[in-house]
């Protein structure tokens, strides 16, 4: 799910991110229509609850201070072959053309 | 410069950065509201830790802490460094908690910091102190730090809740970071792994090096998996195991996932913290960490997602130049990190999905941070 999240092109992380430009009311819905839609990749930080004005500090104001990444819900069966040839080329064992391709657009 | 002004802020969120920033850009700042409605109001025992951990590291910072605990007034010092420091880890949470921080602030000091830490070593919570040897130094490596001096070593392990452990970290001082052009993330070339028992059997670490191997068998013949069975004074006060594995790429990125299984701390209230209260058989935990592992891989990026706050960091502190680097999914830490650049360096990134690889690449001209006290000296 993560990934068809990423190819969303519509997804604007600078408003994600930095929240929304000057705080306009339009601006606001949208944001708030994009979190909606991101549920469970954006949960942990809080529900982006921002007031109007409120700026970066508004929401969980307590949030626990933690840089580790738990939070990788289902896993995946690993030990299945099929499941390996999914990330079988981000390993020298794959095929280093298709590895390339990963930064044509970079 | 006459009269302080403080630059306000509320919760205890983002506690670490923060001080951190505050520090690194010399700007005083008052903390409320922390934790007012909680239960226990206030900063927790590691928070006034870290507080007494920079003032260690630095002079004549000025800490001011209400009585209960719900306002902090800092002012930040000049950060000092220095040769056989001493600090004990408050109990509540690892040493990965205090080297975050501590590993940037060594680096923008007046002279090279060498400290001993003794707590809590590894825990479930904080990246593992295996973690910050083989992954997190190589990524201040990129930036233009000095392998030479750079270098955490663990001395003794201590896990939950007794601790223990004991870790010697030494970082060399840097005038500036260099801002790095970091989008490629290579082909994982091999796996390396560290497991650790302490006051318990080494079946333990078999049992997660067997399990774990097993998972990486269809994808690559070079994982290695080195133990470190404890016993006596090196092995803490508390029983405990845990595994961290690391993803070496061609290009130079180390991937990283971890974790230890030790008995749960009480807090302030008594309770034992629910998540360590089932137990499961270390085969699971080495397979549970080993398909972290792949899922971070397949997330794709120059770093995992625990250290893209230090990737953000590092980026914004470089000299004013344009660094670029690319990670898989923003991470929620990741999000709160480049609001906080945003707050305390004026530093704004900009991000560019690629969405062929699900990725986003993000870019940023640096503050400039110049180490001032070094150039004095």
């Amino acid at each position: 799910p993560l990934k068809e999240k990423g190819r969303k092109k519509n997804l604007n992380l600078m408003q994600i991110v930095y929240g929304a430009p000057a705080s306009s009311a339009t601006a606001l819905t949208n944001e708030n229509h994009e979190n909606s839609d991101d549920e469970d990749f954006f949960k942990p930080k809080g529900e982006h609850s921002k007031n109007l004005g409120g700026g970066l500090d508004a929401g969980h104001v307590n949030s626990e201070d933690c840089s580790k990444f738990v939070n990788y819900g289902n896993l995946k069966n690993w030990k299945e072959k099929e499941v390996c040839e999914d990330i079988r080329d981000r390993f020298t064992t794959g095929d280093w053309s298709k590895a390339a391709l990963r930064n044509k657009n970079s | 410069m006459g009269k302080t002004t403080y630059k306000r802020l509320k919760g205890s969120q983002s506690f670490r950065q923060r001080l951190l920033l505050s520090t690194l850009s010399s700007t005083p700042i008052i903390i409320d509201e922390i934790r007012a409605d909680d239960m226990i109001p206030g900063l927790l025992r590691h928070e006034m830790s870290l507080l007494r951990l920079f003032e260690t590291v630095s002079d004549d910072c000025v800490v001011e802490v209400n009585e209960t605990g719900t306002r902090l007034k800092y002012k930040p010092g000049i950060i000092m460094g220095g040769k056989n420091l001493v600090h004990n880890c408050a109990l509540t949470r690892s040493m990965g908690y205090f080297l975050e921080p501590l590993l940037l602030l060594g680096l923008f000091g007046k002279k090279p910091l060498s400290i001993r830490l003794k707590g809590v070593t590894d825990d479930a919570k904080d990246p593992s102190v295996d973690t910050f040897r083989n992954a997190s130094l190589h990524i201040l490596k990129r930036f233009g730090v000095p392998s030479e001096g750079l270098d955490l070593k663990i001395e003794a392990r201590g896990v939950a809740p007794e601790g223990g452990g004991e870790v010697l970290l030494t970082v060399p001082n840097v005038q500036t970071l260099t801002a790095v052009q970091w989008v490629e993330e290579g082909m994982v070339k091999r796996i390396r792994g560290w497991t650790f028992s302490a006051r318990v059997s080494s079946d333990f670490e078999h049992s997660m090096r067997f399990a774990a191997r097993g998972i990486f068998n269809n994808l690559l013949p070079d994982v290695h998996i080195f133990n470190d069975h404890k016993s006596g004074p090196h092995a803490g006060k508390s029983p405990g195991y845990g595994i961290t594995l690391v993803a070496e790429t061609t290009a130079g990125c180390h991937i990283s996932a971890d974790t230890t299984v030790s008995c749960g701390r009480t807090d302030e209230t008594g309770e034992v913290d629910d998540e360590k209260q089932e137990r499961k058989p270390a085969e699971d935990t080495g397979v549970e960490i080993a398909s972290w592992l792949l899922q971070e891989i397949e997330k794709g990026g120059v770093v995992d997602s625990t250290h893209q706050g230090l990737l953000f960091i590092l980026c914004a502190l470089c000299q004013q130049d344009v660094s670029k680097v690319r990670v898989g999914t923003l991470s929620p830490y990741g999000v709160e990190t480049l609001r906080n650049l945003k707050e305390f360096l004026g530093v704004t990134f900009s991000f560019r999905p690629d969405p062929d690889t699900a990725t986003v690449i993000l870019t940023c001209v640096g503050s400039g941070l110049v180490n001032l006290s070094r150039k004095l000296s």
